[in-house]
């Protein structure tokens, strides 16, 4: 089976981490985002991924070598010289997605997080008989995203209503899709949305189901979604797979940390925190509901809360860091600081206390 | 001594490095700082082509801690454009300012010269070098500074000093002080005899003699001293202050402009110095216009030769027009620099803004920036994308977004 992953554009939102790594590359809960993604395909016997890209392919090409190799799954680009919206990609891959076997294929957005019911897919997807199924995951306020209508029972798509201003229903587009190759027929070269040209045709004839996302859906393009996310993540974790959490006198909830990374004594991690390879929290640190990437340290008796610690970065000691501040890459907080909401670019040296949520650069 | 006529001089500039150069940010993030233009030209090419009016120049030296790469095409251009070789040299770690000079003291003393010249790329001055190098051989010490009078209140961002009023001599000099020494402050731009490597290099050894007295946080005064690398050496603490009142160093004032290019509103505030200086020395390469057959030109104004511009737009004073850039028809700009390949459509203004790589300014929009608001003037990243009819005011956007609202003091990521 094949699939497509939809990987876009700049990332801008989840600046200041995009600044040095193509989003699909920024970690989530200690692995690239699209990891989370091609293992999840991989284990419903997805043997070739596109990856549909239009911005720094040299970085990606490169990480994709190292996982070609470890996953054991083929990994091709797709690349976009212009962008081609949410369905020209599909059209753009066309000769990649189609083998002659008739299989259907699974197209998946890069930025959003779930568990990847996969397998239930694929037998939805036969049950109904139609040409295209798609995820739909419940919200509370529908009115921010694009709306899917459709039969309770049959999943049969009726409409899509984007941003509603009336309640229309609540379950939204959650960004993964099972398409027959006869789709790519309905789908033309050039820019393209996927929600607003081919889905209503499809539906229009019928042939659109959508199935209600088991368990937790985020879209993690952003620093507070990504907080959240990790949240939703190692809570599905502790359910599926609780031996993958660290636990100890030290942990409190759920949380992740990498066997390289060293944790020191009198510490107390959690609950919603990821420490990811190479780090180092020395002794009587307090890390909460945050994330802590590849190589960066933090010294003795700092404390930690709904953060970002970007890779290689360092907080001093006595440091706090609170209230959403994002750390980019190889950023030095110094000892005794506080920082309140700071979003700081990489490469800076923090020598003062940031008070109120503001951009360093 | 040998007659002046063979006498070889090279000048080495200081352009820096990535990491250092995050004050200079967003304009910095794609592109080094040293090559950002300032009136038309990269940063680095105002020191540049300076440098060539140095009788029996030999050689340029840039010296960063940038990859070899960026700096490859600038300096094989500039070297065949200007006819003396330039030469990138990279710093594999840092060693300070002097530690620098010290580093490639081989290179440099190659060609033999009798002097070097040393400058720091983001200095925005008239760089009266070829005065500086005759005063310098009538001091005869083994250093002549570039200093410059400011207002007591902005002195203490310098390096202040003091200088004997007749012989010009440096008396006493202190990086940044907390209190008021002087208002003569150091230019950042320096003429040594080669007896400055001697100086150099006898600095790590005397280095352990000096107390320092320093505001350490509570912290840092209970760890054991750090101890500074002997090959780190920094140019005004190490050098210039124990030097001063030993007959040594020597101080030649400029009267002209003088202002340090530190932030992207500075660069700004330097292009239209510069631009006023073409005025006086090359006022061939300023723009002229009356509305006519081209558009109205008022003041300083630069427009490179592929950059299209309709009759009936209005430009300047103070702006700099960069390659390929598209002004449209009732468009007006007053002090910016518009960089390549941007479009600006019908009717749009752009005042106190710098407007990235091609990015674009829609219709009826407004870019606008206030020099002494909270964010200044207006940063507009590569390919930004403003829409018809939107205010952008005193706001930093960084590349690749479009702005469809209207937005006022604001940082966009």
């Amino acid at each position: 089976m094949k699939a497509l992953i939809l990987v876009g554009g700049f990332g801008t939102r989840l600046r200041p981490l995009t600044l040095s790594f193509p989003k699909p590359l920024v970690d989530f809960a200690n692995k690239p985002m699209i990891l989370h993604q091609i293992e999840a395909l991989k284990a419903v016997g997805v043997d070739e991924v596109v990856l549909a890209i239009n911005y720094q392919p040299e970085v990606m090409l490169n990480f994709l070598k190292d996982f070609e190799a470890k996953l054991e799954i083929k990994i091709t680009c797709s690349q976009e010289t212009e962008p081609m919206g949410t369905a020209g990609p599909l059209a753009l891959a066309r000769d990649k997605l189609v083998d002659g076997s008739g299989e259907p294929f699974f197209v998946l957005n890069s930025d959003v997080i779930s568990e990847y019911p996969l397998k239930e897919m694929i037998e939805f997807h036969k049950a109904h008989g139609g040409e295209a199924s798609i995820m739909v995951t419940k919200v509370d306020e529908p009115s921010k995203y694009g709306v899917v209508v459709m039969d309770e029972t049959t999943g049969k798509v009726e409409k899509f209503v984007e941003k509603p201003k009336l309640f229309v229903g609540n379950k939204i587009n959650a960004g993964i899709y099972l398409l027959n190759p006869s789709v790519l027929d309905k789908i033309e070269l050039r820019p393209t949305s996927i929600e607003k040209e081919t889905f209503p045709k499809i539906a229009a004839a019928q042939g659109l189901y959508a199935m209600v996302l088991p368990g937790f859906w985020m879209d993690i393009g952003q620093p507070r979604d990504y907080i959240t996310g990790l949240r939703l993540y190692l809570d599905s974790l502790r359910k599926k797979s609780p031996a993958k959490l660290t636990t100890g006198a030290h942990i409190v909830g759920n949380v992740l940390v990498d066997e390289t990374a060293k944790i020191g004594e009198g510490c107390l991690i959690g609950p919603d925190v990821a420490i990811g390879p190479g780090c180092v929290v020395e002794s009587g640190v307090r890390l909460s509901r945050c994330t802590v990437m590849r190589g960066a340290r933090i010294k003795k008796h700092a404390c930690i809360s709904s953060s970002i610690i970007g890779w290689h970065s360092t907080v001093g000691q006595w440091a706090r860091i609170e209230n959403m501040t994002i750390l980019g890459e190889d950023v030095h907080v110094c000892d005794e600081i506080y920082t309140n909401g700071g979003v700081v670019l990489p490469h800076k040296e923090i020598k003062s206390n940031i008070l109120k949520p503001e951009i360093v650069m | 001594m040998g007659s002046s006529m063979e006498e070889k001089v090279v000048a080495v500039i200081m352009v820096g490095g990535p990491t250092k150069g995050t004050r200079f940010r967003p304009l910095s993030l794609n592109i080094p700082k040293p090559l950002f233009p300032i009136a038309g030209q990269p940063m680095v090419h105002h020191p540049i082509s300076a440098c060539k009016r140095i009788p029996n120049l030999a050689q340029i030296y840039l010296v960063g801690f940038y990859e070899e790469r960026e700096f490859a095409l600038y300096v094989s251009a500039i070297s065949n454009e200007l006819k003396v070789p330039v030469r990138y040299l990279r710093e594999d770690k840092p060693h300070g300012s002097a530690g620098g000079l010290y580093h490639f003291r081989n290179l440099i003393m190659e060609d033999d010269p009798s002097h070097i010249f040393l400058l720091n790329c983001d200095v925005c001055c008239s760089f009266p070098l070829p005065e500086m190098l005759e005063a310098h051989r009538k001091y005869g010490g083994i250093g002549t500074l570039l200093v410059i009078k400011v207002s007591p209140e902005s002195a203490n961002q310098f390096g202040e000093l003091v200088a004997d009023p007749d012989t010009t001599e440096l008396l006493h000099y202190t990086e940044k002080p907390e209190t008021f020494v002087s208002d003569l402050v150091n230019c950042g731009v320096y003429v040594f005899t080669p007896d400055i490597f001697t100086a150099i290099r006898d600095v790590s050894s005397q280095r352990k003699d000096t107390a320092i007295l320093r505001r350490v946080s509570s912290f840092e005064a209970l760890q054991p001293a750090t101890r500074i690398p002997a090959d780190f050496v920094r140019l005004d603490q190490d050098i210039l202050s124990p030097l001063a009142g030993k007959k040594q160093l020597y101080t030649y004032e400029t009267l002209d402009f003088w202002e340090q290019i530190k932030s992207p509103g500075m660069s700004l505030r330097c292009s239209e110095l510069y631009l006023s200086q073409f005025r006086l020395t090359s006022p061939q390469m300023l723009a002229s216009g009356d509305g006519t057959k081209t558009a109205i030109v008022i003041g300083d104004v630069y427009i490179h030769h592929s950059a299209k511009i309709h009759p009936t737009a209005k430009i300047g004073p103070n702006v700099s027009i960069s390659a390929n850039a598209r002004v449209g028809p009732g468009v007006r700009l007053i002090s910016c620099i518009i960089l390549d390949d941007v479009e600006i459509m019908e009717n749009a203004v752009v005042t106190n803004a710098i407007v990235g790589w091609k990015s674009s300014i829609g219709r009826w929009s407004r870019a606008e920036g206030v020099y002494n608001s909270k964010l200044g003037v207006t940063i507009l990243g590569d390919s930004v994308a403003v829409e018809d009819e939107v205010v952008v005011t005193s706001s930093i956007v960084l590349p690749n977004k479009t702005l469809n609202v209207s937005v006022q003091d604001e940082i966009i990521l």
